[in-house]
């Protein structure tokens, strides 16, 4: 197990549309739960691989409590969704932002799992709205793509005098 | 996606200040709310949460002063996030513009952004006319005190000489107190431990295991905590596991036993004595259990109401039995500030008549040479000395035994520590033989 790096807004590694996995081997399956522990560190609630700089199409997710429901999304696919739900989100890759962002409430996703076996599943609320987030990241989007011009500006440079005083 | 940003501190001591005026424990409300809290902004949470319970008679009759009409009962949220301005602005050492901007911000996470303009009023109104507001206050006694009418008078009937200092006393901010678990570790050693996490801390007088922490922490700072090297308890319940003059081998009665500290303390001193912890309440008495098992103790745990003794008893009499009663905890206010707002005058009488149903009900199971140790955490004399008094009056069998060392300050019967009494608790305790 490892913690690994996360790309911090506007890398523009960020941007880039990861690849589907065309087998899920031991290096995926290890990738995975490197993800989930630095998820869990961060701390977050989701990951998603373009975020370590691995442009896999590959996200885990846990949004319980007690850090025991892990889930894991590869080459995830959104079939349907429906209905409307404002959220107020925060991302790993864009640190001490919390912004409303609105998406569907429920949907009903196609992924594979670890073992590289296709299942379906339907997802609401906070599950629903993090796994929306997760998926944007694959195709290089991030939530603050959905605020104004203004405000992303704001985070943007807050972020890159942050990275000018770490250097 | 990152975790939630949760409630700010502000919204979320509102809540809790809500939940403890619909006649919630402050315990309970800042334990559901505060998961909500991220984890940097607990502590501003639960300062505020209980400065406001604290100091609710007060800051409610400024509030009152400060809106021209009341506001309505569905909006108790938006009164408890005023109160919670105005505890800022009088007591915390926090910049009166950013208390106030954070506090009119909070309406929103409340969803109540109209409210924003009021509380913005109010609050500016207050820093404008503190003067003159804070001066009405003082010819107010409740307002003055901060405790309710009938509470400020029944401390001064029962402590005519004393009642200034308890009400004051009741209003400070208690300090931190440890109890080492001598299965594990003792006070010299665990004092190197905290001196060694950077934990300033000192020995608490008249208590072996008792530790003072200079300024309160997180429990899960302690070195061992989760091992169960160490609970946290105030001193004056530390002195029971001594009055009960614990030897090996003996069978032992925690009656009232939630949420544990005592049963466990009783343990501590010798892990094998064969030890009976019930209490009314199986959520109260999961608390004990998980204490058990943090200290790695093991006792028979049994939900019950102790009175009814046919149907938890085995007919086997006990050496110790300890009766920490249910009382109005009218001596550890300091700690539990809700009590102000929830308890009522007529709780004295209920409560009285539970804690003479557990002495009578509890005595026949006392050993010939057994002993049986009264305690609460009250200083009313009708729930203590006035209580024991009656005790013996109607069993002619029992009488007072007087421990080597006395744990407070004599009573007519038993002994009575009043809050603030060398730091400790208010507390009573008294120590009953047969004749």
């Amino acid at each position: 197990m490892a913690l690994l790096n996360i790309l911090h807004f506007p890398d523009p590694r960020l941007r880039q549309k990861a690849l589907p996995i065309e087998k899920v081997t031991d290096e995926i399956r290890q990738l995975a739960h490197d993800m989930l522990e630095t998820m869990y560190d961060a701390p977050g609630i989701g990951l998603a691989a373009t975020q370590v700089n691995e442009q896999k199409r590959l996200i885990v997710i846990d949004v319980s409590e007690d850090k025991n429901d892990p889930l894991f999304l590869i080459n995830p696919e959104l079939l349907s969704t429906e209905g409307e739900r404002d959220f107020e989100e925060g991302c790993l890759s864009v640190p001490e932002a919390y912004e409303t962002v609105t998406r569907a409430d429920t949907i009903r996703v196609r992924a594979l799992n670890l073992q590289g076996e296709p299942f379906e599943m339907d997802a609401e609320g906070i599950l629903a709205t993090c796994i929306q987030h997760e998926i944007d990241h694959l195709e290089g989007k991030l939530f603050v793509d959905y605020l104004s011009n203004l405000k992303r500006q704001r985070i943007k440079k807050r972020l890159e005098k942050h990275q000018r005083q770490k250097l | 996606m990152a975790k939630p940003a949760g409630l700010c501190p502000r919204s979320a001591a509102a809540l809790v200040i809500q939940r403890v005026l619909l006649g919630q424990s402050l315990t309970t409300a800042i334990a559901d709310t505060g998961k909500s809290v991220a984890e940097q902004q607990r502590g501003l949470f639960q300062q505020l949460s209980y400065g406001v319970i604290r100091w609710y008679p007060s800051l409610k009759a400024i509030s009152e002063q400060l809106l021209t009409k009341p506001l309505k009962a569905k909006d108790a949220d938006v009164l408890s996030l005023l109160l919670a301005g105005l505890y800022q602005l009088r007591s915390l050492r926090i910049p009166d513009h950013a208390a106030i901007s954070e506090t009119v911000n909070a309406c929103k996470a409340l969803n109540k952004p109209w409210a924003s303009g009021l509380l913005n009023a109010c609050l500016r109104n207050y820093q404008r006319q503190r003067k003159t507001l804070e001066t009405l206050l003082e010819n107010d006694l409740v307002s003055e005190l901060a405790h309710p009418a009938w509470l400020i008078e029944h401390y001064q009937a029962d402590w005519p000489d004393d009642w200034q200092r308890i009400l004051s006393a009741n209003n400070q901010q208690p300090p931190m107190m440890l109890r080492v678990n001598s299965q594990q570790s003792n006070q010299t050693d665990y004092l190197q431990q905290l001196s060694n996490a950077n934990i300033a801390a000192s020995a608490l007088a008249d208590c072996p295991q008792g530790i003072i922490l200079q300024q309160a922490c997180d429990v899960l700072a302690l070195p061992g905590f989760v091992d169960g090297m160490v609970s946290v308890q105030d001193g004056a319940a530390q002195q029971v596991a001594d009055l009960l003059e614990l030897q090996p081998g003996q069978r032992i009665l925690d009656a009232c036993s939630a949420p544990g500290g005592k049963t466990c303390h009783i343990l501590e001193r010798f892990a094998e004595n064969e030890l009976i912890a019930l209490d009314i309440s199986s959520e109260r008495l999961k608390q004990v259990e998980d204490n058990l098992s943090r200290l790695q103790l093991s006792a028979t745990c049994l939900t019950a109401d102790a009175c009814q003794t046919q149907n938890w008893w085995n007919g086997e009499q006990f050496d110790r039995i300890l009766i920490d009663a249910p009382c109005t905890g009218s001596g550890v206010i300091r700690r539990h500030p809700d009590i102000k707002l929830l308890r009522k005058p007529t709780d004295i009488e209920q409560l009285a008549k539970q804690q003479q149903a557990l002495l009578d009900s509890l005595w026949p199971l006392l050993k010939p040479d057994g002993m049986m140790v009264y305690t609460t955490c009250s200083i009313f004399k009708q729930e203590n000395e006035l209580q024991i008094e009656a005790f013996l009056q109607r069993q002619p069998d029992a009488m007072e035994h007087l421990p080597a060392k006395a744990p407070a300050r004599r009573a007519r019967f038993g002994y009575q520590l009043l809050p603030g009494d060398n730091d400790l608790d208010g507390f009573y305790y008294a120590c009953l033989r047969h004749r």
